[in-house]
């Protein structure tokens, strides 16, 4: 039983983090209809900015998150402002290969802004141990998945509630009709990608802190990709417990089967679940332009 | 006169088409200068080694180009990125050869992409010294041309294994390696010690490379009972293991591998990373030649370079001295022939940072002596151990 419990802490760990940079290609596509396949050098660049702030600022939690934050919606903005805006009306299939451009870019920046060596992130909490029984976990692997769960919830209220949210809503379902009535498509694209930046990088952020920073970091994309394509690509909130499930999945799979098992697993789980819905457990729309 | 000016012509004539000769066969030489080319990953995760190599490289050229260069003639260092993408190695390769048209070779990337790159080299008779990553394949069956300068993965696993087996006997051992030709190197020299010794291995696993969470892999390992473990990553996978086992609470006896055993893998492992063994054949920085190394360095490479040092440095330093040397010693008129010639002549060469380097007639491998060395966590470094 202490086995199983292990497996699925850690496993629910590891997932929130996958939940959180599938959030992050979920928002951009349910309000650009485009996939990113940038996302995971996003988060890792977000990471490095936490990272950088830490060692040259302050070691500071709140000084790091903020300028985290704000380091990440920069980034978003920045790309979606010089280098997705002027692919705006150009085929999906270009506007995707200018992303997976974006990506090698991205991942080649880390050696010439940074370097090559792992670093840890210390902001003076997110490492001890708590035990309970013999079971550890770390603090910053609680403190991914509480985070997770409170996004999960502001982000429906925001797309319940808020104006914005609903416009966001408007330019996905139709952009033509949400144009005619007065919605700036550009601005909420901006806006998609610098949330997107945002809720992948605080997954970053959090990798960093539990495990390390490398210049490897950019493949949580790969395995954060699944979670949204099993959540639904169009499903915010779906993606983010599609990252729990597939973290769950990899765990117990690599723990009851065997650890080549662990990184297959979570691929097996979608191809099962989009035989069944192809549009993954949460989608509700077709998915026609990627 | 006229039987003066005929003299004087010829001579002239066949001064120049001796050179011209010269200068066709053997590329990458002038008056001033000789090239030496190299490729490696300078981006992406595998940074850590190309650019650190890279380093060791530019050393020992700075080194010499401070002493007068190679009789007279400095040395210019032309690097290629490869980005550790086989294909990229072998077109750096030809890019370096046929247009920079270099005089020798040193480095080539890792041990897939240097295998890769063995036809090119071999094509072209470059005289080339291979310190990154020493495989077997490179050195069997022996290349006329191309020397190797360290220690074979299996016999680093060998030694290491059989040392932590003489201190440990009786118990538990576990195991975990990536799923390439680095892990089945490595598995390869363990399953060799294991079946001379006996050991009773309770965990065996295997990951796949890129993969980050470790935390079902070393549950796997506690459950097994496991008390010796030869952890088979690299660099971040040894960390996260390590920081796993921390988490589990458990700490076995522990041993890597030398592609993991550099200095700022102990700040990220903390105290679990305390008291950890590791095999390799150069000397630790905490090691009065590794002091001396880093004297010598410090003048030699700027800032940023001197923070990217780390072993591969050493053996990238030690390939270069050996390969400036051969050159130097074919004197004022070095061709490829004499250089090849020189390398195999290369015996006992001391570089301060491993053990004097030999090669002989139809020996392209230096089969460095290897030792034993156990992590400080206090003071960040490896020592020997006893």
């Amino acid at each position: 039983m202490q086995y199983l419990l292990q497996l699925l802490i850690s496993g629910l760990a590891i997932g929130a983090i996958y939940g959180l940079i599938a959030m992050g290609f979920a928002v951009i596509y349910k309000s650009t209809g485009l996939v990113n396949f940038a996302q995971g050098e996003m988060t890792m660049i977000t990471a490095y900015i936490a990272w950088t702030i830490s060692t040259t600022v302050s070691g500071n939690v709140v000084v790091v998150s903020l300028g985290a934050i704000l380091g990440a919606i920069l980034l978003g903005l920045v790309i979606e402002r010089v280098v997705m805006r002027p692919m705006l009306g150009e085929p999906v299939f270009a506007t995707v290969m200018v992303t997976i451009g974006l990506a090698v870019i991205l991942r080649s920046a880390i050696n010439f802004i940074w370097d090559a060596y792992p670093h840890s992130l210390d902001v003076g909490m997110g490492r001890e141990i708590v035990r309970v029984g013999n079971i550890g976990v770390r603090t910053g692997q609680i403190a991914v998945i509480v985070t997770l769960l409170a996004l999960l919830a502001a982000i429906w209220a925001f797309f319940r509630y808020s104006k914005i949210g609903v416009a966001m809503r408007a330019v996905a379902a139709d952009d033509r009709t949400a144009l005619l009535m007065g919605i700036s498509a550009t601005r909420v694209h901006a806006l998609a990608w610098a949330a997107s930046s945002v809720i992948a990088g605080i997954g970053g952020v959090f990798f960093a802190l539990s495990y390390d920073l490398s210049p490897a970091m950019f493949q949580l994309g790969l395995k954060a990709f699944p979670a949204t394509i099993l959540g639904g690509l169009d499903a915010v909130l779906g993606s983010g417990l599609g990252g729990l499930l597939i973290g769950i999945t990899e765990n117990l799979a690599g723990g009851y089967i065997g650890s080549g098992m662990k990184e297959v697993a979570g691929f097996a789980m979608i191809i099962v679940v989009l035989m069944i819905r192809p549009f993954g457990i949460f989608g509700q729309r077709d998915i026609e332009r990627v | 006169m006229r039987t003066y000016l005929t003299t004087a012509s010829l001579l002239l004539a066949a001064t120049v088409f001796t050179a011209g000769n010269a200068l066709a066969a053997d590329p990458g030489i002038t008056d001033t200068e000789v090239l030496i080319g190299d490729v490696e990953p300078l981006t992406g995760p595998p940074a850590l080694l190309g650019v650190a190599a890279s380093i060791g490289h530019k050393i020992a050229i700075a080194e010499a180009n401070n002493a007068g260069g190679i009789n007279g003639r400095k040395i210019k260092y032309v690097l290629e990125d490869d980005g550790y993408v086989t294909a990229r190695t072998i077109q750096g390769a030809k890019k370096v050869i046929e247009v920079d048209k270099v005089f020798a070779m040193l480095g080539m990337s890792g041990s897939g992409q240097s295998i890769a790159v063995m036809p090119v080299l071999e094509k072209a008779g470059i005289p080339t010294v291979i310190d990154v990553a020493p495989v077997k394949f490179l050195w069997e069956p022996a290349r006329k041309n191309v020397f190797v300068v360290g220690q074979s993965y299996e016999e680093g696993i060998i030694h290491l294994v059989n040392y932590l087996a003489e201190k440990n006997p009786g118990k538990k051992w576990g195991l975990i390696t990536q799923d390439d030709d680095y892990g089945i190197t490595v598995r390869d020299g363990f399953d060799s010690v294991v079946k001379a010794k006996k050991l009773n291995v309770v965990y065996s696993g295997n990951y796949k490379k890129g993969q980050q969470d470790f935390s079902s892999d070393m549950l796997q390992l506690k459950d097994s009972g496991a008390e010796v473990f030869l952890a088979g990553g690299i660099i971040a996978e040894n960390i996260a293991m390590m920081k796993e086992l921390e988490k589990l609470n458990l700490k076995p006896v522990t041993g890597i591998f030398w592609p993991g055993r550099i200095e700022p893998v102990l700040k990220l492992m903390g105290p679990a990373g305390d008291g950890i063994y590791a095999v390799d054949y150069v000397e630790p920085f905490a090691s009065e030649a590794g002091k001396a190394f880093l004297d010598k360095a410090r003048p030699l490479v700027s800032e940023a370079e001197l923070k990217g040092i780390n072993r591969y440095t050493m053996t990238g330093y030690a390939a270069a001295k050996v390969l400036i040397g051969a050159i130097e010693r074919c004197g004022k008129q070095p061709t490829w022939a004499c250089t090849i010639s020189e390398l195999e002549k290369t015996k006992n060469v001391e570089t301060g940072v491993m053990a004097p380097i030999s090669f002989g007639p139809g020996v392209r491998f230096s089969n460095q002596k290897l030792q034993i060395m156990r992590a400080d966590a206090a003071t960040l470094s490896f020592k020997p151990a006893n």
